[in-house]
């Protein structure tokens, strides 16, 4: 599948929780097609950052285009169908815990459906639908699950449930905050790698925010780090220089309590903060 | 440890419940102090109790040592004559109760759950959802607090000495509770996996059948069995207004001074509350296994 749309642009936005600044004018532009990685300590604002993109938090000021539509401009059904275009995985796992897989997956699509329709596709899904949600959980590794309750698999087979809805989504921008941070570090790579591989074939634009560097180092030709809601730099991977990215993780200057570098590099420094 | 002994006495403490137990001590003592409840004037209490005890004996059986068989052919007399048909009844108005109750408090719950009103954002509700809540809140409130005692006796008036008044007296108030407690449950739902469902484009409705349905169901379940357990035994008491359930017939037995035959339906009247009571909590065994 080739390139179909999903530019990000991102203008001085600045989002203020009860006088708290979460993001501090941030400007950021991401091609179409592009991988990206957000790295960064808790409470650097990736996750206000990634849910700004969706409109699920307003900006307190500056302006998100998608495709160069201003989101705040869009009305309520103009909306819906750019939400629709931007498949989102969460930190927690957002599955409904006692569906099961094909329902968790056919989830997915409900923006695009009507009540009647989507109520068919949850409880008497057709072939086609069903063919459809098998080849998606193949492309994630896991067609085997497909009637499996989802509350039954493991963290990481969830994550690929998440993973696969995001897709079924059919979207043009896949973000993901902190997709990882609860799966052991062996898979935490297969499963950015997978992300990373499928958006690639897909030619979908992926926004990925991680604690772990080493990851997106790995497989992430461009990084953003920021830090106290700003972005400190934003540049290829292949030219970054250690004090760079020891500016991301000291602990200087931060007033949050935090484990050292050693505790994120290892995969399992999931949360602080 | 002296740094022990100053954490032990900065440690946090709550007043509220000190003394909530401090008053309830007083409360206890002083009932039994200024309580007119030891009293022993009446020296007939004692034979009239006996008395009392000796008229609960099936009618054949007073006055003669018991026999078993004699027991047995009178109480299947008065099985066969009134306490099937009011044992089933008194079952019958608790089901056709709780399943309106369930639709109703349902249907109340849905906009009376502020997240499912605030369409699962973090964005302020708009004024016309924050009015739909208040309305049904109030409304729910109103139902619940009219007891179905109240109910039933109004209905009554207006619908006549049929089962109807029972089964709708039932129905509105546990509709009131049911619609609350549901309501709660819904707020109470894991809110990343509703606002997930936003981020993507579901509707509301969309939602309440992908999301909000199958994670609350198990625990709507459990509250309608809980409720449907009180729904039989207030059937019973409903009776007491002229409705053909138990109740009716413990009160004619009542007025006729047949004690033996009044003892024996209010045992009845136990029997189907304990057999609802089992039903009930093997069904909620069973949903909390499987959810």
């Amino acid at each position: 599948m080739s390139s179909k749309g999903g530019d990000l642009s991102i203008r001085d936005v600045s989002v203020v929780f009860d006088s708290v600044t979460a993001l501090d004018r941030v400007s950021l532009d991401i091609q179409s097609g592009e991988a990206v990685a957000l790295v960064g300590l808790s409470g650097a604002g990736k996750t206000t950052l990634l849910n700004t993109c969706n409109a699920m938090t307003w900006p307190t000021n500056g302006n998100i285009s998608i495709d160069g539509k201003n989101l705040s401009s869009m009305d309520t059904n103009e909306l819906k169908m750019a939400r629709m275009r931007i498949g989102f995985v969460h930190q927690q796992l957002s599955l409904v815990p006692n569906l099961r897989v094909i329902q968790n997956v056919v989830i997915g699509r409900l923006g695009h459906r009507s009540l009647i329709g989507s109520a068919r596709d949850l409880l008497f899904p057709s072939r086609e639908i069903t063919e459809q949600v098998y080849d998606i959980l193949q492309s994630v590794g896991i067609p085997e699950k497909i009637y499996e309750r989802t509350d039954r698999l493991s963290g990481g087979q969830q994550q690929r449930v998440a993973i696969a809805r995001a897709l079924f989504q059919d979207p043009n921008i896949l973000l993901a905050d902190e997709p990882v941070s609860s799966v052991d570090p062996a898979r935490a790579e297969a499963t950015i790698a997978l992300m990373k591989d499928i958006c690639a074939s897909r030619g979908l634009t992926l926004c990925v925010s991680l604690h772990n560097l080493e990851l997106a180092r790995a497989f992430f030709p461009r990084m953003v780090a920021m830090r106290n809601g700003r972005i400190i730099f934003d540049q290829p991977t292949d030219t970054l220089q250690s004090y760079e990215i020891e500016k991301v993780f000291s602990l200087v200057d931060d007033s949050l309590a935090s484990p050292p570098l050693s505790a994120q590099e290892d995969g399992l420094g999931g949360r602080f903060g | 440890m002296e740094d022990l002994d100053r954490l032990y006495h900065e440690r946090p403490k709550n007043h509220l419940v000190r003394l909530s137990l401090l008053a309830m001590i007083a409360l206890i003592a002083g009932t039994w102090i200024f309580g007119n409840f030891v009293e022993t004037e009446n020296t007939n209490r004692l034979a009239n109790v006996e008395r009392f005890l000796n008229e609960l004996r099936p009618y054949p059986l007073q006055d003669r040592n018991f026999d078993l068989s004699i027991a047995l052919s009178w109480s299947s007399d008065l099985i066969d004559e009134k306490g099937w048909e009011a044992m089933s009844t008194t079952l019958a108005i608790s089901v056709a109760a709780i399943v309106l109750a369930g639709i109703w408090g349902t249907l109340l719950a849905l906009p009376a759950a502020r997240n499912i009103t605030a369409g699962f954002t973090y964005d302020p509700p708009k004024l016309l959802w924050t009015l739909i809540v208040g309305t049904t809140r109030l409304v729910l409130i109103f139902l619940r607090a009219i007891p179905e005692y109240v109910w039933a006796f109004l209905l009554l008036a207006l619908l006549g000495p049929t089962a109807w008044p029972a089964v709708l007296a039932l129905a509105l108030h546990n509709s009131g509770i049911i619609g609350k407690l549901s309501a709660e449950v819904i707020e109470d739902l894991p809110r990343e996996q509703l606002r997930s469902l936003t981020s993507i484009g579901a509707s509301r409705l969309q939602i309440v059948m992908a999301a909000v349905a199958p994670a609350a169901l198990p625990r709507l379940l459990l509250f309608f069995f809980y409720r449907w357990e009180t729904c039989v035994r207030e059937a019973t008491v409903l009776g007491m207004l002229g409705i053909v359930s138990l109740g009716f017939w413990i009160q004619d037995a009542r007025a006729r001074n047949f004690y033996d035959e009044m003892f024996f339906l209010i045992l009845l009247g136990a029997f189907i509350v304990m057999i609802g009571d089992v039903v009930s909590t093997l069904v909620r065994a069973y949903v909390r296994r499987a959810s």
